[in-house]
């Protein structure tokens, strides 16, 4: 019975994965950019000599998508960070934030494209083939028992703690850091670690895992099974899913809607309308001249042309 | 500022739960906060009204009565207008990588001007009244009551932030404090709460047409003033066109180059830089006295003052007739140039794509706004040796440049001021890498920051500016910054003297080191540059 429960649990997470975050998503959506706010980090696109940031400072969109594959793949904003240093007024270059980021991110992803050879049956070649590219040794005696040590198994423990331990050591990040983002840390580390326990550890059956993943898929209701770690795995993954949507986690979604980066260098080439634009309300020039006639006329007289007392200099 | 007194930075780490208590009125103490709006500058502008009157530094700031729906309901109303608002309400994960570098925080160490937690003041009431987990864990979500506490902190410290978007450059989703400021500004202004110094400047450009309200006889004397100086330097009786009808270019300067010091040496800059085109090639172009203000201050406070000002300089070119339009040297108006005037309002259809008469380059970045920079257009000349230059007439000067924040972070103009310079200079230097370009710091006093009541925050925050300064000056013997930015200028004349670096470091802006090295028909042999000071080999 208890399986059925962790059916419906998953299902739940799904499903308020899905819809939360494409809620989300309408939100931003329909509510409009009112002008072209792109922030710029390099030359801009003017005299023709002038060689100009093509990722920095887009001009056309396919510079602007090359700027945003940069951000969502390579986080090249981070690249880019620096660190002050208050009592020498000096700032040096400083990568550990970007290199942490970097550790968590790619294996994430990689470690979630690898779960899909549990969700489809033939497993696709490129999912074969991208676990065998990230075994790194293989361990364990010939005859009974081989297992393959995947580098990103590792290397995403080396970038959540390292993102977990700038938040306990930096001053300015433990001030910074809210509940959320320690749950948040908290619950990832903790589904990667029962997943690495199952896998190296406490082998559990992977044939009833595979059967309860294609059952999700098929919906045919497979019940999972009764494993401890691996009901804990699937309880902090669900837990994780609900908590997308309301969460800082929708940066994930969230980073390809921000109007400092997804937008080109373009605002003096290309009119940007503005959906909502007030009318103008201001002086025109009519009320103005009233205002300074006799004074305005005294520039017309002179031709509209000032020039200074040269005799008295 | 009389006594000397060693200025320390105390960096302060509060609990996160510290950081979400609003501060209350002991620490609205004289130097960091900003005197409230007068009521006829107020009600000159079009921010809603009414306008409400209150004391910073008292408890009670007598709140209108329903000011929590309508604060609100018009941040739910902004929500929905300004996609930058919605998405950086939610996406921001507080990794601190903007923290060190806004210079307000530095020069500060108040935890609450690090840009994400400056954003997180907003972000706080967000949380609370608009998601889920704010309604239901309240604080342990990071959310907070809107109460009149919450009000002081976004008056505290939105004004404590110059708009300068090195947060959003550093920012991993280019999360940009100088939306949510101006954003969170005109929230309050909803609740009749605003800046005195911003609100005289925009009383004063909207009944004059400029931010230090000048009468066009008191523009003209100006020019006039600066004709007569130049003639001084250089023997030439120059005059120059004002309100010209059917002239062919508009040249429009920020408000504070007619008046202010070292503003001034820009201005004897603009006018030998042009009156030399028209005397030797025939340049047919004005400057305006309605359009006479490039500078925009509604851009810190809401989009209709921003409308409302950048509208008079298409509406000046129009009644003119003119072809297209050159901007002066100024800092968030080249922001509102580039990325909002042309949005906000009608092109005129007079207006065509910039084409400059003497070399025919066509500014093909500006066919929609038809408006080209001073720097960009001076660039294009130098280039196709349009002017005779004397590049040892700036050898009295070791120079280096600041590059604006707007120019810099809004528009991308890196390359030309440096291109001119390098024409026009022999010694030029750069500051440390991590403090020009893209990267570049804020002078501390713009976007309503150059108020003379928040001296000690401009100070500190001007800190790394003047730091990087201090170290070309030592190391190469830099004695001239250069700064295509009006307020610069403004809030330098303050800060280098404050931290000991003038004298001997002067500044001022780029055309002034080209009206210092062009060679012009008929001058008399220059002894001294544009502010007097005389030339090398000449003392």
């Amino acid at each position: 019975m208890i399986g059925y429960f962790y059916i419906g649990l998953f299902y739940a997470a799904i499903i308020i994965f899905v819809v939360g975050t494409l809620n989300r998503v309408y939100n931003w959506a329909r509510s409009p950019v009112p002008y072209n706010m792109c922030t710029t980090g390099g030359q801009q696109k003017s005299l023709d000599w002038i060689p100009r940031a093509r990722f920095d400072s887009p001009y056309t969109k396919l510079e602007t998508l090359g700027r945003m594959i940069g951000e969502v793949f390579l986080f090249r904003t981070l690249w880019r960070n620096t660190k002050y240093y208050v009592e020498t007024q000096r700032q040096t270059a400083t990568k550990w934030l970007w290199i942490f980021a970097m550790a968590f991110h790619w294996p994430l992803l990689i470690i979630l494209l690898r779960h899909l050879k549990f969700f489809t049956s033939p497993v696709p070649g490129f999912i074969v083939a991208l676990q065998s590219l990230d075994g790194i040794l293989t361990v364990g005696h010939p005859e009974l028992h081989m297992i393959s040590i995947l580098a990103t198994d590792l290397i995403i423990l080396v970038g959540l703690g390292g993102l977990l331990g700038r938040r306990l050591v930096g001053n300015k990040e433990r001030s910074l850091s809210q509940p959320g983002d320690w749950l948040v840390l908290i619950l990832i580390i903790a589904t990667v670690i029962s997943g690495i326990l199952m896998r190296y550890l406490l082998p559990v059956d992977i044939e009833g895992v595979k059967l309860f993943a294609i059952g999700i898929v098929t919906f045919s209701f497979v019940q999972p099974p009764i494993d401890f770690w691996f009901l804990t795995h699937l309880t902090l993954v669900s837990a994780l899913l609900i908590y997308f949507p309301f969460s800082k986690l929708v940066h994930a979604v969230g980073i390809l809607f921000s109007p400092t980066r997804n937008m080109p260098n373009d605002p003096r080439k290309k009119k940007y309308i503005n959906p909502w634009n007030p009318p103008y309300t201001g002086k025109s020039y009519d009320e103005y001249y009233e205002y300074y006639k006799d004074q305005l006329d005294e520039i017309a007289e002179e031709d509209y042309r000032v020039k200074g007392d040269f005799d008295l200099v | 500022m009389a006594e000397e007194e060693e200025i320390k930075i105390e960096q302060k780490f509060p609990s996160w739960s510290d950081l979400l208590k609003p501060i209350t009125e002991k620490e609205f103490y004289p130097g960091y906060y900003h005197y409230p709006a007068r009521k006829e500058d107020w009600e000159y502008s079009p921010l809603p009204q009414p306008w409400h009157e209150f004391n910073p530094t008292e408890k009670d700031w007598h709140l209108p009565e329903g000011w929590k729906e309508t604060f609100l309901s018009k941040f739910e109303e902004l929500l929905h207008k300004q996609r930058d608002l919605f998405t950086f309400m939610d996406i921001c994960v507080r990794c601190g990588a903007c923290a060190d570098k806004c210079h307000y925080y530095i020069g500060t160490g108040d935890p609450k001007n690090m840009p994400v937690a400056r954003a997180e003041l907003l972000r706080s009431i967000y949380r609370r009244y608009f998601t889920l987990p704010g309604k239901l864990f309240g604080k342990w979500a990071g959310a907070r009551d809107l109460d009149e506490g919450v009000i002081k902190d976004l008056y505290y410290y939105f004004h404590q932030c110059s708009q300068c978007r090195r947060c959003s450059l550093f920012c991993p989703y280019g999360i940009d404090n100088a939306q949510i400021v101006w954003l969170g500004r005109e929230l309050l202004t909803h609740l009749g709460i605003g800046h005195r110094f911003s609100l005289i400047s925009i009383a004063s450009c909207l009944k004059s047409g400029n931010h230090l309200g000048l009468a066009p006889m008191g523009m003209a004397g100006s020019l006039q003033s600066a004709t007569e100086d130049i003639y001084s330097v250089t023997g030439l009786e120059m005059d120059v066109p004002v309100n010209k009808p059917g002239a062919d270019i508009l040249f429009v300067a920020p408000s504070g180059d007619y008046f202010a010091e070292p503003h001034w040496f820009t201005m004897m800059g603009y006018i030998i830089f042009f009156n030399y085109l028209e005397e030797k090639y025939g340049l047919s172009y004005t400057w305006s006295t309605y359009a006479g203000e490039g500078g925009n201050f509604g851009t810190f406070y809401s989009y209709k003052c921003a409308q409302d000002m950048n509208a008079k300089i298409y509406k000046e070119a129009k009644r003119l007739g003119v072809k297209w339009i050159i901007g002066g040297e100024c800092g968030h108006m080249w922001r509102d140039k580039h990325q909002q005037m042309a949005t906000m309002n009608e092109i005129p259809d007079n207006l065509e794509e910039p084409v400059s008469p003497i070399t025919g380059t066509r500014f093909d970045y500006a066919t929609s706004t038809k408006m080209i920079h001073t720097a960009e257009f001076q660039a294009d000349l130098i280039k196709n040796n349009k002017l005779k230059i004397d590049k040892s007439r700036n050898d009295h000067l070791k120079v280096t440049l600041h590059d604006s924040c707007n120019p810099a972070r809004a528009v991308g103009l890196l390359e030309e001021p440096r291109y001119v310079i390098r024409n026009c200079c022999n010694n030029f230097y750069e500051m440390p890498d991590h403090a020009i370009r893209e990267k570049t710091y804020c002078c501390g006093a713009g976007a309503g920051m150059l108020a003379d009541e928040i001296m000690p925050i401009r100070m500190r925050g001007g800190m790394p500016r003047a730091m990087a300064l201090k170290y070309v000056h030592e190391l190469y013997g830099v004695n001239y910054l250069t700064t295509l930015c009006a307020i610069d200028r403004a809030g330098f004349n303050a800060l280098f003297p404050y931290w000991k670096l003038q004298p001997p470091v002067a500044h001022g802006g780029l055309s002034e080191l080209l009206g210092n090295a062009m060679v012009l028909p008929g001058e008399k042999e220059r002894d001294t540059d544009l502010r007097g000071n005389p030339l090398k080999g000449k003392e």
